[in-house]
Parts: C-alpha cells; sequence; structure tokens
C-alpha cells in the first residue's frame, strides 16, 4: 500500500509536491533536485504526463527513477494520447516499475502544445480511465478479459474549485468518486473563502482533498493566470502584495504567501498539492513557514 | 451538408502535367450551396484553367440542383450529356466533396481525378451563408441523454462524461470564440428539467461504428449497415 494512501487513510494532512519531466535526456538536474528538496519534505512526488501538450519525457519512466532514489511517485496520466490500449498497458507497466499511486487526468488538447497537428486520441475520459484503473485493480480489463495478476493502485483524480459554475465540476467529481477516484488534487487555490465555499458543498463526499498550491511568482504571473489560466483566481490584495516586492525579494515573498494560504487552508482540507513550477527550492521553506515541517 | 472549399488555383495547377486535358465537373447540390463547385463556380474555373493555358475540353454540373455523389447521375452527366468533351478528357477535376470524387472514378470506369475542393465537414445550413457541425457521424448516436447536443461533436476533446477543467467564461479552451459544449449541455438540461442526466456515466465510444470504410444497403424494408461493429440490420415495420 503506498504512504500516500496510508497517511490520507488514517487523517493525516499530506503534503504532496510535483515535477515537470524536461524535453530531452538530461534528467540529472531533475533527479537532483528533487533529492534535495522534495524527498524528505513531501509525502509523494507527482509527475507531470506531456504538461500543456508538450512533448517531453515520459511520466512513468520519471516515476520510476523517483522510486529508485527513495521516493514515492504519482504517476499522472492524461488521456489525451494513449488509446484504451495503450492506457491500460502503461497501467500494468507502471505496477511492476513499483509505481502505486496514478492521477487520472483528461489533459490539455494538442492545440495548446507543441505538436498542434498531431492526431487527438481522448478515447477516454478522466471518468472512463478511473473506472479502467478500477478493472485492473478488481483483476480485468475494459474488455472484461481476466488478469494474471491485477495491480493494486491508488488512484486520484483533480477537481477546479473555481470553475464557473462549479455545479458542473461537482457533478463531475461525483462521476469520478462513483468511477473509483480515491483521492483529489484541486487546480490552484488563492482565494481561500472560495475553496472553504467549495469544502462546504463536497463534503458530503468524504473524499480526501489536496488543495492546490501553485507558488506565485510575480503580479505579472497572477495577471496571466487570472485572464488565460482556467479555474485559476488570484484576488486583487495578492496581486498587489506582490506587485508592491522588490524583484529581488519576490521569492521570499512567494515563499510567505504560499505558506499563509496554506495555514488558512488547512483546517479544511486533508492536504496540498504544491506545484512550485520550477520554483523547487522554495518547496523546503514553505512547508516550513506552514508549520508542516 | 457536406460543406466544401475550393482549393487555390495554385495548388489544382500544380496537379496538373503540361499538356493534360481536363474537364471539369462540379456538384449541383452541396458544393453549389458553399459556391465551392455550383455550375457558375465549375464554368468560371474552366475559364480560369483556360487563362493559366490548360486545355479545357468541357465542363458540366448535374441539372436541377442534382448530387454529383449520385452514380447513376453522373453517369448520364459524363457518358450521355457531355460524352463527346468527356472522352477527350485526360482526367476530371472534381469541384464537390470526397464522396463526388469517386463516384467520378465510377462513373468513368476509372478515369484519373483531381480533387478541386477540400471537403471539410457535414454540418447544418443555419443560413444560406453560415454553416456549422453539429455530427461527427460516428454511426451511433448518442444525445438522448445529452438533450439533442453531441459532446463528441461540441467538445474537441469529444469527453463523454462532463467538461474538462479547461473552459473559461463558458469558452472551450482550444478556442476563446467558441462556446464549451459541456455548458451548452447543461445548459440545455437545465431548460428542460433534466439536468439530472449530468450525473448519468456514458460508457467509451464504441469506435467501431465510427470505422471506415463504411457502408449501407438501403431497402423500403430491410437496410443493413456495414461497419467494424459488424453488419446491423435495420427492419421497417
Amino acid at each position: 500500500m503506498s504512504k500516500l494512501s496510508e497517511k490520507l487513510r488514517s487523517k493525516e494532512f499530506v503534503v504532496t509536491g510535483e515535477v515537470g519531466p524536461p524535453k530531452g535526456v538530461n534528467i540529472e538536474e531533475l533527479l537532483e533536485d528533487a533529492k534535495r528538496l522534495l524527498k524528505d519534505t513531501v509525502v509523494a512526488v507527482n509527475v507531470t504526463d506531456n504538461q500543456s501538450a508538450v512533448m517531453r519525457i515520459g511520466s512513468m519512466a520519471i516515476c520510476h527513477l523517483l522510486k529508485q532514489n527513495g521516493m514515492e511517485p504519482v504517476f499522472q496520466m492524461v488521456t489525451r494520447d494513449r488509446n484504451q490500449i495503450a492506457l491500460q498497458s502503461d497501467l500494468l507497466s507502471a505496477w511492476v516499475l513499483g509505481i502505486e499511486n496514478v492521477l487520472c487526468l483528461t489533459g490539455d488538447h494538442n492545440t495548446l502544445g507543441d505538436h498542434q497537428q498531431s492526431k487527438v486520441v481522448y478515447d477516454l475520459d478522466s471518468v472512463q480511465l478511473l473506472k479502467a484503473v478500477t478493472g485492473l485493480n478488481e483483476g480485468h480489463d475494459m474488455a472484461g478479459n481476466e488478469l494474471e495478476g491485477s495491480p493494486q493502485f491508488f488512484q486520484g483524480a483533480v477537481v477546479t474549485p473555481e470553475y464557473d459554475p462549479v455545479e458542473l465540476q461537482i457533478i463531475k467529481m461525483k462521476k469520478k468518486i462513483d468511477a473509483g477516484a480515491q483521492f483529489f488534487q484541486t487546480q490552484a487555490v488563492y482565494d481561500v473563502k472560495t475553496f472553504e465555499s467549495f469544502m462546504n458543498k463536497v463534503e458530503k463526499f468524504n473524499v480526501p482533498i489536496l488543495a492546490g498550491i501553485v507558488v506565485l511568482k510575480s503580479a505579472g504571473m497572477a495577471k496571466y493566470m487570472n485572464q488565460y489560466v482556467a479555474g485559476v483566481f488570484v484576488p486583487d490584495d495578492l496581486i498587489k502584495e506582490m506587485a508592491d516586492t522588490e524583484k529581488n525579494d519576490r521569492k521570499n515573498k512567494a515563499i510567505e504567501i504560499a505558506a499563509r494560504i496554506i495555514r488558512e487552508l488547512k483546517p479544511t482540507c486533508q492536504g496540498v498539492h504544491i506545484m512550485p513550477l520550477g520554483w523547487d527550492n522554495t518547496v523546503p521553506e514553505i512547508i516550513k513557514q506552514a508549520d508542516l515541517a | 451538408m457536406h460543406a466544401t472549399i475550393q482549393k487555390p488555383l495554385t495548388e489544382i495547377l500544380s496537379f496538373l502535367k503540361k499538356g493534360e486535358k481536363v474537364f471539369v465537373v462540379g456538384c449541383s447540390n452541396c458544393a453549389a450551396k458553399c459556391h465551392s463547385g455550383g455550375e457558375e463556380e465549375t464554368k468560371f474555373m474552366a475559364e480560369r484553367l483556360k487563362g493559366q493555358s490548360v486545355e479545357v475540353t468541357g465542363w458540366a454540373a448535374p441539372p436541377d440542383g442534382g448530387s454529383l455523389c449520385k452514380l447513376s447521375i453522373a453517369e448520364k452527366m459524363l457518358n450521355e450529356d457531355h460524352k463527346d468533351a468527356a472522352q477527350k478528357a485526360d482526367s476530371f477535376l472534381i469541384l464537390s466533396c470526397g464522396q463526388g470524387i469517386h463516384t467520378i472514378i465510377d462513373a468513368t470506369g476509372g478515369a484519373p481525378v483531381h480533387p478541386g475542393c477540400d471537403t471539410i465537414f457535414g454540418g447544418e445550413t443555419v443560413r444560406d451563408d453560415y454553416i456549422t457541425e453539429y455530427c461527427s457521424l460516428c454511426g451511433e448516436c448518442i444525445v438522448e441523454i445529452t438533450g439533442g447536443l453531441c459532446p463528441l461533436t461540441l467538445c474537441p476533446k469529444g469527453l463523454l462524461n462532463g467538461p474538462c477543467g479547461g473552459s473559461k467564461d463558458g469558452k472551450c479552451e482550444v478556442d476563446s470564440d467558441q462556446d464549451c459544449g459541456w455548458q451548452l449541455i447543461y445548459e440545455r438540461l437545465k431548460e428542460l428539467g433534466k439536468v439530472e442526466r449530468m450525473y448519468q456515466y456514458t460508457e467509451p465510444k464504441n469506435h467501431g461504428t465510427w470505422s471506415k470504410p463504411r457502408s449501407l444497403e438501403v431497402g423500403l424494408k430491410k437496410s443493413a449497415f456495414k461497419s467494424l461493429a459488424g453488419l446491423r440490420t435495420i427492419e421497417q415495420e
């Protein structure tokens, strides 16, 4: 059983981190950073799957390397690029490489990435993928064939608390839980009040939710996300706080803001998922300042 | 409606060898409605080709709004009405959808053909000057639970169990001018008082009925649809 599932089951407050595989085969920096900054600070590390539809090293390989280096990976899997055969095959492959957690997502559309003319697959959606994982865990594939030995994945999904209208996200969240989702990680949360109101609506589902923390690097990034990134809303006072900060002090401010949000969110959820977007070296200090160390 | 757009003249010219004699064929149904290959556009294409020193043996579009993709119409047109000019041609330039192109291969017993149009989608003619896609011709309609709106077509990801997290202000992550298909479905179900259908799980699409090439035997009493999902026989009562 994965550490992530054990800790969530025993109602501990859990912190997960995230790495994004590089484009190319130089992985030394990613592994060194993960060992130095994440290994002793987070319970598990998500590995993104060709994030933003940009072609990179696959999530499975990096998950395996993290595992070899003493970390517990969360294998992110999007349905954009693989059909049912490839998705299920990769799930079985991941399991035999020691990967126990999987996060099922739809994935950004091809046209948002760097291979815009590639074939759009989406043979399954995220709900159907969760159901496929449930099936493998039960010992059969999607066609109903029996497996010779089945995995026991701990499977998660995502939800966007600031989506408008949020009811659509909650309906889909319910479908994901019915399909087998055992935990959720959320899109970035900056507005604690909106998050609390979301949590009140989904409390009845009784499923562990890790709030998404995207490290806010600048006022420009905040404005960009508000304009272009779906389901992300950075309140004006946070933008101002960032804008009023000298450039060379921004990293400290980013840490301070992330830690503050975590402290405020902590009573409402079962953990946080920190996405440093390259500022990996902020993670240990965020955890410390959030009183989670 | 099979929506089509005409290829640029430079591309069409690149298909033709020096000295190649061409007969230009149009369609008086869908391509005429798209102004990509009706009688007028077919005649104009013949003139433009002549202006580029291409030897055009003739041109024709089916009479009375006829569809080029009906083999008997294409045969009568090329083997009777325009027989002489058609027989002089080395090849046929087709201003219609891809179905029409193959109809000319059949009608001529295998003559060389060139596509003059790109076939872009099957759509609803909302107005004479606006056609839009509501159906992907998947072979197994699922709109009963979505209030008549097809998520396979209206969502670029073809998601069947609700929206992704990518839409913003009701617009799709792929194109900020395009409505999120699932938000349209949600609003429609709310209007119909059937929003509970949003909770219904939909199985993965059976891609067998969406396989290629498919065929249909048509009969008044009995029809048969053949796809990789198997033969589906439909008997009228």
